[in-house]
């Protein structure tokens, strides 16, 4: 099979969650880098011809093209890995594995244009960013609470899935933006999980200790 | 700052071996640790070469790190070896102020008054006991206890009684939990609860459930407070 080509900024959160689970799988992607900062690459016609949005990550394998990081880590976990432990078959853990990559979009993206507001000089009311991150932060480390007393370390279940890596980086990398992991006690002992699976790699930011 | 007695911090289960986590206590930063042997410390959270905070630093067995240019402090507070300058004998006086610890009733409790003072006073608290939660609130930590009774656990009003100016116990259907209240900053707070028993943690969950419930209705309430008094 030929590998796949990842359109990648080092610096971007959703880049590096695709980055992460390569890594964890074992595979060895081509790597495109895209100078977003200062360069504004993203938003030059051949990358917009792939992502009208300008968003990276970008995949691409043969002649399929998939933007949005979720369908990204998807794509890649029913690809490359066969035990299909990364997004289960069973459709109660699927489910739950859909419910949290949906999260990560639709919610968690406040925790990604607080960074980006934070960091990259994106506008935005880092104020009122910041506190809906908090808040999901917040609802994040309450279902790991009771995930803990079901005996289950992940997001979904007993083991990892893509939900977990969909999931990790904006957490991991809250102090960017001014949230503290010192209220989250579900989430730093997840997060300290993560950084033990297989294949575990770093981004400035998130560092391999904790 | 007016600091008495001891106070709790967190949930003994919630600082691994070799971690750090920050805190504070009346707006005041804290950073409290556990070394390589499990000795949990509490320090001032500043490092005295740039006022980083030590909570973003690392542990490296019984050293804690500054995130910044990695200067080590030793489980004393002292400075012990600073990279840049590999070869300096550190002076004593690089050190950071550390308070008393103890763990009981499953919380990590420290005392601010006297460092490095002798034995801590006994803690009345029910042990053995089963940590369980904490919740972080926007509602001022002197309003908690009177406000607990209005969120019921299985339609029933929790009972709550009074064992300090910042220990509660919270009597609801099937568990008995003892809250120990920080006062973290203006406006918030910080309720670390333990069973006064073994649960088993599948029993845990529908506490957990009450408890969030719990922080909703605590910050509904706080914000209801201000409004008034506001409008007052």
């Amino acid at each position: 099979m030929t590998t796949p080509t990842l359109y990648n900024y080092d610096l971007d959160e959703n880049c590096y969650k695709v980055r992460l689970l390569l890594s964890h799988l074992g595979i060895e992607a081509e790597t495109i880098a895209v100078d977003v900062m200062p360069g504004k690459e993203h938003l030059s016609p051949p990358i917009l011809a792939m992502s009208p949005k300008g968003a990276l990550p970008i995949l691409k394998h043969g002649n399929l093209v998939l933007t949005e990081v979720e369908a990204i880590l998807v794509w890649l976990a029913r690809t490359y890995d066969p035990d299909k432990k990364l997004l289960p078959e069973d459709p109660d853990t699927l489910g739950r594995v859909m419910m949290w990559l949906s999260f990560s979009a639709r919610t968690l993206d406040v925790a990604v244009a607080a960074r980006a507001t934070a960091l990259m000089d994106m506008p935005g009311d880092i104020e009122a960013l910041r506190r809906k991150s908090y808040d999901a932060f917040r609802i994040m480390d309450d279902h790991l609470t009771i995930q803990q007393f079901r005996g289950e370390a992940f997001l979904a279940g007993g083991t990892l899935t893509v939900a977990d890596i969909a999931l990790f980086p904006s957490f991991a990398l809250s102090r960017d933006f001014n949230i503290d992991h010192d209220e989250f006690p579900a989430l730093r002992r997840w997060a300290n999980t993560l950084r033990l699976i297989d294949g575990f790699i770093t981004m400035p930011g998130i560092p391999d200790y904790h | 700052m007016n600091f008495e007695g001891w106070y709790p911090l967190l949930l003994v289960a919630d600082v691994g071996p070799k971690k750090a986590v920050g805190t504070r206590v009346q707006g005041k930063e804290f950073v409290l640790w556990r070394d390589s042997h499990g000795s949990t410390h509490v320090w001032e959270d500043r490092c005295p070469h740039r006022g980083m905070k030590m909570s973003l630093g690392f542990v490296r067995g019984d050293h804690i790190a500054c995130l910044y240019h990695g200067w080590e402090y030793d489980r004393g507070g002292q400075c012990q070896y600073i990279p840049a300058h590999p070869d300096l004998d550190v002076p004593q006086t690089i050190k950071i102020p550390r308070y008393p610890v103890i763990e009981a009733g499953s919380i990590v409790w420290a005392c601010f008054q006297e460092p490095d003072s002798e034995l801590p006073p006994f803690l009345e608290l029910p042990s053995p006991s089963c940590g369980f939660k904490s919740i972080f609130a926007d509602c001022p930590a002197s309003r908690v206890a009177e406000l607990i009774e209005k969120t019921p656990f299985n339609g029933v009003a929790p009972k709550v009684t009074a064992k300090s100016d910042r220990v509660l116990e919270i009597v609801l259907e099937g568990g008995t939990l003892t809250a120990a209240v920080q006062d973290v900053c203006e406006g918030h707070m910080a309720m670390h609860m333990s069973f006064d028993r073994f649960k088993a943690s599948a029993d845990q969950i529908p506490y957990s459930i009450w408890a969030d419930q719990l922080r909703r209705d605590l910050e509904t309430a706080a914000r209801d407070i201000k409004t008034s008094e506001f409008a007052a």
